[in-house]
């Protein structure tokens, strides 16, 4: 964290840098969700579109995080925390995942 | 008592306990709203029905959007000038993102309250109707009012009562007032049908607790409801006691065997208790007369011909009288979810769509669909032109979405008003019709037409809530709870704002430290609309 008056000033610099990023990051989602021309993948909303979509905004939010919530340069302490959450965000997720293709799901099963 | 480590760091974490605790607090904020967004994922994935993809504003969510991000900056700016001792610069950074949470605010409570009037209604068929509910009016055009002085929404049910069946245990107060009101109102009465009786006293005997001719009153109910849940409780314990002693009997009849051996032998016997239970008492039924009409809300009252439902178990007998759904202008018909149905079936969606209700029986909305797949050749035509066909040569190899294929929307129909009829609007309408949805006022009736549609129709109907769907559901569910997320972060910040001077002066690390922890918090409400504008609004 800067912490140095110089440090500071030079901070401030960045934060606007990635504020720009995320109004490109912004509008870029705008246009490739209703631009046909910048429509990737088939025509209309399909897989291609939300990975892009959810790209652009995992590479928005990674820029808030890093940037704005000095996660950069953080303790060690902190990193377990939320990167503790967001593992069993993911690992609850899976299970989901796995419950929902179990076969006890499909009533043809065990016949 | 002096709070620990809040201005110097710990040294085994290295870091203030205020910091830890936001983060803490932060972790569980991400598995919350991650619950929510996975509950949004299989929603979508399991859907019956067609998925309303890309239906809210884009402009109201892209400028929010711009709004959350350019606030991030500020509030990290404000605290950037409290390390260098500016509190002029703070204060300025900060009323900026105070002001910025509550223009975010404003803008999401317009999209709500455009949500709120918008009525949606689907027939039994499946087709879809979208519009905004009309008021009655007399023959001179002026609107109805009520007793209340309220307008009458053309989207009530009316029902004739001769009869009303309470439930017992749950009747609703208010509605029992509302009765009692229209009857008054009416020079009508509603009395108790028949006598009352009941044992009340183990043993006792059956007495008058009202008579017939009684009038309805909340007090008669509520004395009714307690003799029936005394008697619900006292024959519950007797029915309880005697199975105990059957059990304790059985086992030591049969003490080598197991419980669930024994089940099926161990029985109440109902007719040795009969004479020590008390009478409970699960409907009154009382007469109106002379017969009154009702008028319920469509979601208070499941309606049938002769006899209906309310929804606290109270039946009204008597005629439903037409009770149509008006849309004072229609501005979306869908077909979507009919083409779904029929594909289900094996029916060729142009059949199901001209065996509809809707299109056998409305000229407009044939004719808007006759443009639309006109429409539709021309859009598929750009298509074929752009990706070409499949090696046969015929088969385009990209077709028109299913919603653009059987959806049209208050923005076709505004199209097909400028092509067909030539309603153009201004730009200050188009521009409202960005936040506010179909300018009914600029584009009128030849645009958007009146629909009456029977009640007998509808399969099921409401306003843009979570009523209508599971999308408007987690819809509300997300954005309402990130919009409790917004207010209570601008209301940290604001009292950081007015109140802070007294601590930066005496102690300017502890309180850029707040100022810190309270910006990590407004920094994750930015985080989380950055997945939800794409998610709700752009998918």
């Amino acid at each position: 964290m800067a912490n140095s008056i110089e440090e500071i000033q030079k901070a401030k610099k960045t934060y606007l840098l990635v504020f720009l990023a995320l109004l490109v990051g912004t509008v870029l989602t705008v246009l490739v969700a209703t631009v046909p021309a910048l429509d990737i993948g088939g025509h209309g909303f399909d897989g291609p579109d939300a990975i892009l979509g959810l790209l652009i905004a995992t590479t928005k939010s990674t820029l808030v995080a890093a940037i704005f919530m000095h996660l950069n340069h953080e303790k060690k302490l902190i990193y377990w925390v939320f990167f503790g959450a967001i593992f069993f965000f993911f690992a609850m997720g899976a299970l989901f995942a796995l419950a929902e293709s179990s076969p006890i799901w499909d009533f043809n099963f065990y016949k | 008592m002096e709070i620990p480590y809040i201005v110097n760091a710990r040294k085994d974490t290295g870091l203030i306990n205020s910091k830890i605790a936001i983060w803490l607090f932060l972790a569980s904020e991400v598995m919350l709203f991650g619950g929510f967004f996975s509950a949004y994922v299989y929603l979508r994935l399991g859907a019956d029905y067609p998925w309303p993809e890309r239906t809210l504003p884009v402009l109201p969510g892209l400028i929010n959007t711009f709004i959350l991000i350019g606030s991030s900056v500020t509030v990290v700016f404000a605290w950037v000038a409290l390390k260098l001792g500016n509190w002029r610069q703070f204060q300025i950074y900060m009323s900026i993102t105070v002001a910025c949470a509550a223009i975010f605010m404003v803008l999401k409570g317009l999209e709500y309250r455009v949500k709120f009037n918008h009525q949606a209604g689907r027939f039994n068929d499946h087709t879809v109707v979208e519009g905004h509910t009309a008021y009655e009016k007399d023959a001179n055009g002026e609107y109805v009012l009520d007793r209340h002085g309220k307008k009458i929404e053309q989207n009530m049910i009316r029902v004739v009562a001769e009869k009303v069946t309470f439930s017992v245990k749950r009747f609703h107060a208010p509605w029992i007032n509302e009765m009692l009101s229209e009857a008054k109102h009416n020079k009508s009465e509603i009395k108790l049908a028949a006598d009352i009786k009941a044992i009340t006293t183990e043993g006792g005997k059956e007495e008058t607790l009202a008579k017939a001719g009684e009038p309805l009153s909340l007090e008669l109910l509520e004395k009714i409801k307690q003799v029936q849940l005394d008697a619900q409780e006292h024959n519950s314990a007797l029915r309880t006691d005697a199975l105990r002693d059957e059990w304790k009997e059985a086992k030591s009849a049969n003490p080598g065997k197991k419980g669930w051996q024994l089940a099926s032998d161990v029985n109440i016997d109902m007719e040795v208790l009969k004479p020590r239970l008390l009478t409970e008492i699960s409907n009154v039924e009382f007469a109106v007369s002379p017969p009154t009409r009702f008028l319920f809300k469509p979601r208070d009252i499941k309606e049938g011909a002769t006899s209906s439902r309310l929804r606290d178990d109270t039946v009204i007998t008597g005629a439903m009288e037409a009770s149509p759904m008006v849309l004072h202008n229609l501005d979306a018909i869908d077909f979507q979810w009919l083409v779904m149905k029929a594909k289900e079936k094996g029916i060729a969606p142009e059949a199901a769509i001209a065996n509809s209700w809707l299109m056998k029986n409305n000229e407009f909305v044939r004719e808007a669909w006759a443009w639309h797949l006109a429409r539709n050749e021309k859009k598929q035509a750009v298509l074929n032109e752009r990706f070409g066909f499949q090696e046969d040569g015929k088969t385009p190899k990209q077709t028109l979405t299913h919603k653009e294929l059987y959806r049209l929307g208050w923005k076709d129909l505004g199209d097909m008003g400028v092509e067909t009829k030539g309603v153009k609007i201004g730009g200050v309408d188009k521009i409202k019709e960005e936040f506010m949805g179909p300018n009914y006022l600029a584009r009128g009736e030849k645009t958007f037409p009146h629909l009456s549609i029977p009640r007998e129709e509808i399969r099921h109907a409401a306003k843009f809530t979570p009523a209508w769907n599971t999308y408007y559901a987690i819809y509300f569910t997300i954005t309402g709870l990130h919009g409790l997320h917004v207010i209570g972060g601008a209301l940290v910040l604001l009292y950081y704002l007015v109140f802070g001077r007294k601590m930066f002066l005496s102690n300017p690390e502890w309180f850029s430290n707040r100022v810190e922890v309270g910006g990590l918090f407004w920094h994750f409400v930015d985080l989380v609309w950055i997945f939800a504008f794409p998610i709700f609004y752009l998918m």
